[in-house]
């Protein structure tokens, strides 16, 4: 097994970490812990050669108040799988997780989110949204866990995703384990295709199918890409993610 | 500019136009009435090249060629215009992203610069002014979460930035307040040149005492039963479309 690498964050000025830059590793084993009052922001870029197969683990712990943004983009590599392991353990920590993934070819990419609140008046989103072609395939596994006490418990998880294929496969299985009464859950998946109509309306203003494609993926990705607020690291991430669509 | 001859169109094993005749010609408005149900968005769509149809029999003309194997976005850089009864809603596409892209495809196809960004947004405003559209609506995403007058006048600013020869406008008139009405129909007005025609689609006769036709068609199912002159509106408003059914 890898090492682990770990990361400490206390309270004070946020951080930032870019994980799969230039040369920080993409995949690996890491565990993030978040001191009270800590934040800090994760970026995974994970954009390989076509025949590297990548795993990476997360264990990640939130301490009071603490406050976590991680957002992976998967775009290449032939087999990626992503296994994020969260625990809020600490009234009033948030974490909000974002996803993209574009496969393609025969490459394969997999999330396995298992985010809990262990205590009460903790906040979580999850965002996860992939675009598959060829024959390409996907899977997210995302499970809220909400302990018995972990009342006025806030968490979010939305997976979804555009086949571009008729061959492509995305499996969404996202699951609530939910032990207190008084919190605000929701959760939903949805695989689907371009739109139709969307598509004829462009087209009838005279944008050619392939740009009406890309305007339609750009839309699709773009609430995720909308959550990396450093704007020059957006640009560039936005730019990286255009050259694939 | 547009000669359908005997044109037939299905969905699926559904035949819904059942040989329709139309001939405009430049300079021309052309009004096409008929109940609900009876086809009117559908031709509407099949001229536009929408693929939900196939066209099982006939032909269409537009500036003498034959037009019913080019691609949508080929119908619109040679001309055609289709104003939506219904306005698709592009969630996550800003309308001036929208707007950019296709001018700038119109203009690459007839091999002109894209224009600067000062050049587009003076053309936006311009015809943003047109329709009395706030600029605000540049920056939201096309269509969504606009009222159905404001997606209407959306339709008639894209109109006005693409310059089509042929316009159909499909039900352009409904959902909008007597304001509205005239604010759009004034637009399609201006726009009128003696080498561009419009086809309006539409319920009411209020609309055709603003954008005058030459020439109302009656459709009922799949076919045009009746052609006259404007004042055909005012009977149909009177008399409704009964005694031109059972005639
Ligand atoms: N996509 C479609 N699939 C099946 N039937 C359709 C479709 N579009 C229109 N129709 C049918 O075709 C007929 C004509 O519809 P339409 O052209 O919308 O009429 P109008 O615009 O005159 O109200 C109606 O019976 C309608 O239900
Ligand atoms: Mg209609």
């Amino acid at each position: 097994m890898a090492e682990v690498i770990r990361y400490d964050f206390g309270a004070g000025a946020p951080q930032t970490v870019l994980q799969g830059f230039e040369k920080t590793p993409a995949a690996g084993r890491f565990a993030l812990t978040l001191a009270p009052g800590a934040a800090a922001t994760v970026y995974v870029l994970q954009d390989e050669p076509s025949v590297a197969r990548l795993d990476a683990e997360y264990e990640v712990t939130l301490a009071e108040g603490a406050s976590l943004q991680m957002i992976f983009v998967a775009l290449s590599g032939a087999q990626i799988s992503n296994r994020v392991r969260i625990a809020l353990q600490g009234p009033h920590a948030e974490c909000r997780l974002g996803g993209l993934y574009l496969p393609s070819g025969d490459q394969q990419m997999s999330f396995n989110v298992r985010l809990s609140h262990d205590v009460p008046e903790c906040y979580s989103s999850q965002l996860f949204k992939g675009i598959l072609r060829d024959r390409a395939q996907s899977r997210f596994d995302g499970l809220i866990y909400v302990a018995p006490d972990a009342q006025k418990t806030e968490a979010y998880q939305a997976n979804h995703n555009l086949l571009l294929s008729t061959e492509a496969r995305a499996e969404a299985r996202p699951q609530l384990e939910i032990y207190a009464d008084d919190v605000k859950c929701s959760h939903g998946a949805t695989v689907g295709r371009l739109n139709e109509d969307e598509l004829f309306y462009l087209r009838s203003r005279g944008i050619t199918a392939e740009e009406a494609a890309r305007l339609q993926q750009m839309a699709f990705v773009g609430e995720v890409l909308e959550m990396v607020s450093d704007s020059a690291l957006r640009d560039s991430l936005t730019a990286r993610v255009l050259t694939r669509l | 500019m547009l000669t359908v001859k005997n044109l037939h169109a299905s969905v699926g094993e559904k035949e819904i136009l059942r040989g329709i005749n139309l001939e405009v010609h430049p300079g021309e408005v052309h009004a096409i009435m008929g109940p609900n149900g009876s086809g009117k968005s559908t031709l509407a769509s099949v001229l536009a090249g929408r693929g939900t149809f196939t066209v099982t029999g006939g032909e269409i003309l537009y500036k003498g060629r034959d037009i019913r194997n080019l691609t949508p976005e080929e119908r619109s850089w040679a001309g055609i215009f289709l104003g939506f009864q219904y306005p698709i809603e592009i969630p996550g596409v800003s309308n001036v992203n929208f707007i950019k892209a296709a001018v700038t495809e119109h203009r690459k196809q007839k091999g002109l610069p894209e224009l600067s960004a000062a050049q587009f947004l003076k053309l936006m405003k311009e015809k943003m002014a047109i329709v009395e559209m706030d600029s605000s609506f540049s920056g939201r995403a096309v269509n969504v979460g606009f009222s159905g007058g404001e997606k209407k006048r959306n339709e008639i600013f894209q109109m006005a930035m693409l310059e089509p020869d042929l316009a159909i406008l499909d039900e352009t008139d409904s959902g909008l307040d007597v304001d509205a009405l005239r604010i759009v129909a004034t637009g399609v007005n201006r726009m009128r040149r003696p080498d561009n025609a419009t086809v309006v689609i539409t319920h009411y006769q209020r609309l055709l005492d603003y954008i005058v036709p030459d020439f109302i068609h009656v459709l009922y199912k799949g076919q045009i039963i009746h052609t006259a002159g404007k004042e055909l509106a005012l009977e149909i408003e009177e008399k409704g479309y009964d005694w031109l059914i059972n005639k």
